[in-house]
C-alpha cells in the first residue's frame, strides 16, 4: 500500500528534478529574501529629516533648535524662510516634521512663562508619525526637565524639592535592541508561510491542467495516497529551506538563540507539513495554476504579514484582530520561533501552540482529502 | 492592424471573463483583502499590554499608575509577585512590566523615588516607543509631585517656564493606520495582479500550444503583445476603481484629496509598464510554474523596497539606492503624493518620469527578447 504512494513520490521528486529552475528558485528566493531583510532593513526610524521656522533667533531659540539638532534621531535640514516655504518642504517630503517657534519664545522663558512652539509632523506614513512624535515628545519634555530645575534652584527651593523620580530601563529577551533579533526569526515564519504555501498550490492543479491527473484517477491509488505522494517531495524541499534560513540566522545574521535547536526544529517540521498542507488544499480546489496561485498568495501573504504577531503583539489587537490572529497558522509558530530564538523558553510553554498547529494540519489534510474526488463531476 | 488587434482583444476578453473563479478572486483581492489588512496593526504603540507589580500599595503608586492609561497602554493584570511577572512577560500576554518598590512612597517623599519597568525586547521599535512614553509619563508626575510641593493652582501654570509643543500632524490627525494601510494594499495588488495576469495569459498560449498558431497568423508580434496587456489594463483599472471608492473611501473613510484624473492617467501607463514586465518573464518561462516563481523573485523585493512597508528612512544606503530601479517606489510614491497629500504635478513630475522611463524599457526589451525567441 505504502508503494504506491513511495511510487508518487517518486514520480513527483523526479519531476522536480528535471526543472532546475523552478526547484532552483524554492531555494534562491528566501536566500535572497533573508539577504535582503538582514542586511538592508531595520526598524529603527532614525535620520528624520527636520527643519524650523525661527522667527525669534535669539539664543533661546537657537538652544532649543541644538536640543532637537544634537540628537540621532534627527537630521537637520534648514532653518526656513516662512511658512510658505514650510508648506511646500511637507508637501515635498524635504522635512518630515517642522517646528515653529514663535517670536517671543526666549522672552517669555526669561520672564518665567510657558511659551508654546507649534510642531508639524507629515502623517503620509503613519509609523513614521508615531515615531517622529514620541522623539518629539522627549526631547521637549528633557528642556522642560532642565527649565524646571533651573526655575526651582532661582527660587531657592532645596534640591529635594525637584527630585525626579528615576525609572530604571531593562529589555529582556533582546537585551541590545537588535532590530535584526527581531526581523530574522520573524522572516522564518513569514517564509516558512508563504512559500510552501506556493509550492504546494501548484503540485496537483497543474496536472489537471495538463490532463496526467486522469492518469492518477484511473489507478487503483487511493485519495490519501495521492496526498502523501504529492506532500512528501515539497515537505522535504520547504524543511530544507528551514534548515538554509536557520543556518543564515544564526552564522550570518547571528542572531540570539537561547533555546532548544530540536524544539525549533520539530517544530518548523510541522509547520512545514501544516503549510504545504495549505497550498495542496487549495491546489485540489482550483482549477487553474493561475487562480491556485492567487488564492494562495491571498490567503497567507497578507494575514500572516499583518497579524502573526510579527511587528505588534497579538495582545494589542482588538477583539477581530485577534481573532484573525488565531486563524492563522504563523501566529502559533511565531510564539514557538521567539520564544526559542530569545526566550530560551522549553517545550513546556509551548505544547498549545504545538497542539494547535497539529490541529491545524490535520484539518487542513482531512479537507484535502475531501475535496479530492476521483470522480469528474 | 487595429481590425485584428481588436479581435485579439475581444479574445483575451472572452477568456478572462469566462474563468468565474479568477474573476472571484480578483474582485476579493481589490475588496476583501484590502478590508482584512486595513484592519491590522502595525508597530506603533498602541494598547501596548502591560502587566503591573505594585509592591508599595500606597497614595503615590495608585497615581503614578493611573497615569499608564489608553490609548498607549492596555494594563491586562495586576501580578501579585515576580514570578507572576515573568509567566506574563514569557507567554507574551503582556510586552511590559511596571514594578513599583515598597518604599516607593518613603522614597518619594525623601527625594529619592525610583520605579522599574521591563520591556519585552523582542520587537525592538516598539519596545523603545514603549519605554519612552512611561519616561515622559514619569516626566508628567514629576511635575505633578513638584506643583504639589510648590503649592502652585492650575491657574499658575501659566507663570512656571515651560515649553508646550503643540503638536499637529499633517494628512492624517489622528495617525491613523487603516488610511495608510488601505492604499498601500491597494497599490500592491494594483502591481501584483498586472504583472501575474499578464504573465499568465502568455504562458497559457505557450503551455498550450495555441502561441504557434498565433504566430503563422497575420498578427505581428507588437500586436501580439498590445492584445495581451490591454485587457489587464483594462480590468485593473475598473477594479481599483471598486476598491478606492467602496473600500479605501467608503468603509475606511480615507480622505482623497488629489486629482483621480492625474492618477489614473499615470496608473494607466504604470499597469502598462509593470504588465510588459510580466510578459517580458514569460517569454523566457517554460512553464506557469517557472513563470510565477520568477515573478515572486522579482516582485517580493520590489514590494518590500517600494518604501510601503517600512520608510525610506529605515533602509540601508545601498538599498535606497537599490529601490530605484524598482518601478514601484515611484509607483507608491506617486500614490500618496497624489492621493493622500493632494499634491499636483509640480511634485509628482519626478515620480511620473520614472515610471515612464522604466516602463518604456521593459516594453521595449520584453518585445526585442520576444522577436529573438520567435526565431
Amino acid at each position: 500500500m505504502l508503494d504506491r504512494s513511495r511510487a508518487i513520490i517518486r514520480k513527483e521528486t523526479r519531476e522536480l528534478l528535471r526543472d532546475p529552475v523552478y526547484l532552483g528558485m524554492a531555494f534562491v528566493i528566501p536566500v535572497v529574501l533573508m539577504l535582503l531583510f538582514g542586511y538592508g532593513l531595520s526598524m529603527d526610524v532614525k535620520h528624520l529629516p527636520i527643519a524650523f521656522v525661527d522667527h525669534e533667533r535669539s539664543p533661546h531659540s537657537r538652544d532649543y533648535i541644538d536640543s532637537f539638532v544634537n540628537s540621532d534621531y534627527f537630521d537637520f535640514i534648514g532653518v526656513l524662510e516662512g511658512p510658505a516655504q514650510a508648506e511646500h518642504w511637507m508637501r515635498s517630503g524635504r522635512a518630515r516634521v517642522i517646528i515653529d517657534i514663535p517670536p517671543d519664545f526666549g522672552r517669555k522663558l526669561t520672564s518665567n512663562k510657558a511659551t508654546t512652539v507649534g510642531v508639524t509632523v507629515d502623517g503620509s506614513f503613519p509609523t513614521r508619525a508615531g515615531v517622529i512624535i514620541a522623539y518629539v515628545t522627549i526631547i521637549n519634555a528633557q528642556t522642560n526637565e532642565r527649565l524646571l530645575s533651573r526655575y526651582v534652584s532661582r527660587l531657592g527651593g532645596s534640591a529635594q524639592l525637584f527630585a525626579p523620580i528615576q525609572v530604571n530601563t531593562s529589555f529582556w529577551y533582546n537585551p541590545t535592541l537588535e532590530s535584526n533579533n527581531m526581523i530574522v526569526p520573524g522572516m522564518l515564519v513569514l517564509i516558512l508561510m508563504l512559500f510552501p504555501a506556493i509550492l504546494g498550490a501548484l503540485v496537483v492543479v497543474r496536472e489537471k491542467e495538463s490532463g496526467t491527473i486522469f492518469n492518477l484517477y484511473a489507478s487503483p491509488v487511493h485519495r490519501w495516497e495521492i496526498i502523501l505522494g504529492k506532500a512528501v517531495p515539497y515537505i522535504t524541499v520547504a524543511f530544507l529551506d528551514y534548515l538554509i534560513i536557520f543556518a543564515m540566522s544564526i552564522l550570518l545574521f547571528q542572531v540570539r538563540f537561547t533555546g532548544s535547536f530540536w524544539v525549533l526544529t520539530s517544530a518548523a517540521l510541522l509547520y512545514s507539513i501544516c503549510t504545504i498542507g495549505v497550498g495542496l488544499l487549495f491546489s485540489i480546489i482550483m482549477r487553474t495554476q493561475l487562480s491556485a496561485m492567487l488564492v494562495t498568495f491571498l490567503a497567507t501573504m497578507t494575514p500572516a504579514f499583518n497579524y502573526s504577531g510579527f511587528l505588534s503583539p497579538v495582545s494589542s489587537m482588538d477583539a477581530q484582530g485577534q481573532f484573525i490572529a488565531h486563524l492563522i497558522p504563523a501566529t502559533y509558530f511565531m510564539e514557538v520561533v521567539r520564544g526559542v530564538y530569545l526566550k530560551g523558553l522549553g517545550l513546556g510553554f509551548f505544547w498549545p501552540n504545538l497542539l494547535a498547529l497539529t490541529t491545524y494540519t490535520l484539518v487542513v489534510y482531512s479537507l484535502a482529502w475531501l475535496f479530492l474526488n476521483k470522480r469528474i463531476r | 492592424m487595429w481590425r485584428r488587434m481588436v479581435a485579439m482583444i475581444r479574445k483575451e476578453f472572452q477568456q478572462l471573463l469566462h474563468d468565474w473563479p479568477i474573476l472571484f478572486i480578483l474582485m476579493w483581492a481589490f475588496s476583501g483583502a484590502i478590508y482584512v489588512a486595513g484592519h491590522a496593526v502595525r508597530i506603533e504603540v498602541n494598547n501596548y499590554p502591560t502587566v503591573i507589580l505594585d509592591l508599595s500599595r500606597s497614595v503615590q503608586s495608585r497615581e503614578l499608575v493611573s497615569l499608564i492609561r489608553a490609548p498607549y497602554f492596555k494594563i491586562v493584570a495586576y501580578a501579585r509577585n515576580d514570578d507572576e511577572v515573568v509567566q506574563f512577560l514569557d507567554t507574551g500576554k503582556a510586552s511590559l512590566a511596571v514594578v513599583i518598590p515598597p518604599d516607593f512612597e518613603r522614597r518619594v517623599a525623601a527625594g529619592s523615588g525610583r520605579f522599574q519597568i521591563i520591556s519585552d525586547g523582542t520587537i525592538s521599535q516598539t519596545s523603545i516607543m514603549a519605554t519612552s512614553y512611561i519616561a515622559r509619563i514619569a516626566g508628567v508626575y514629576n511635575f505633578q509631585l513638584l506643583t504639589q510641593r510648590l503649592g502652585v493652582t492650575p491657574r499658575d501654570l501659566a507663570n512656571i517656564p515651560q515649553v508646550d509643543a503643540r503638536i499637529r500632524v499633517e494628512y492624517n490627525p489622528n495617525v491613523d493606520n487603516v488610511w495608510f494601510i488601505s492604499l498601500l494594499e491597494m497599490l500592491n495588488m494594483i502591481t501584483m495582479v498586472s504583472m501575474l495576469l499578464t504573465a499568465a495569459a502568455m504562458v497559457r498560449e505557450k503551455v498550450y500550444g495555441t502561441l504557434e498558431q498565433l504566430l503563422v497568423s497575420p498578427l505581428r508580434p507588437i500586436e501580439l503583445f498590445m492584445a495581451k496587456i490591454i485587457p489587464t489594463v483594462v480590468i485593473i483599472m475598473l477594479l481599483s476603481l471598486v476598491s478606492l471608492f467602496v473600500i479605501v473611501q467608503g468603509v475606511f473613510h480615507t480622505p482623497i484629496r488629489g486629482s483621480l484624473l492625474l492618477f489614473y492617467s499615470v496608473m494607466a501607463i504604470y499597469v502598462f509598464s509593470v504588465s510588459s514586465f510580466g510578459l517580458l518573464v514569460a517569454v523566457f518561462a517554460r512553464n506557469l510554474a517557472q513563470a510565477m516563481m520568477t515573478l515572486f523573485l522579482i516582485l517580493m523585493p520590489m514590494m518590500f523596497l517600494s518604501g510601503a512597508f517600512t520608510p525610506q528612512e529605515s533602509m540601508a544606503p545601498w538599498m535606497q539606492y537599490a529601490s530605484l530601479i524598482s518601478p514601484m517606489r515611484y509607483f507608491m510614491d506617486f500614490g500618496y503624493q497624489v492621493l493622500f497629500k493632494g499634491n499636483g504635478v509640480a511634485y509628482v513630475w519626478h515620480d511620473v518620469l520614472g515610471i515612464l522611463v522604466l516602463g518604456t524599457l521593459m516594453f521595449g526589451l520584453s518585445v526585442w527578447r520576444f522577436r529573438i525567441e520567435l526565431k
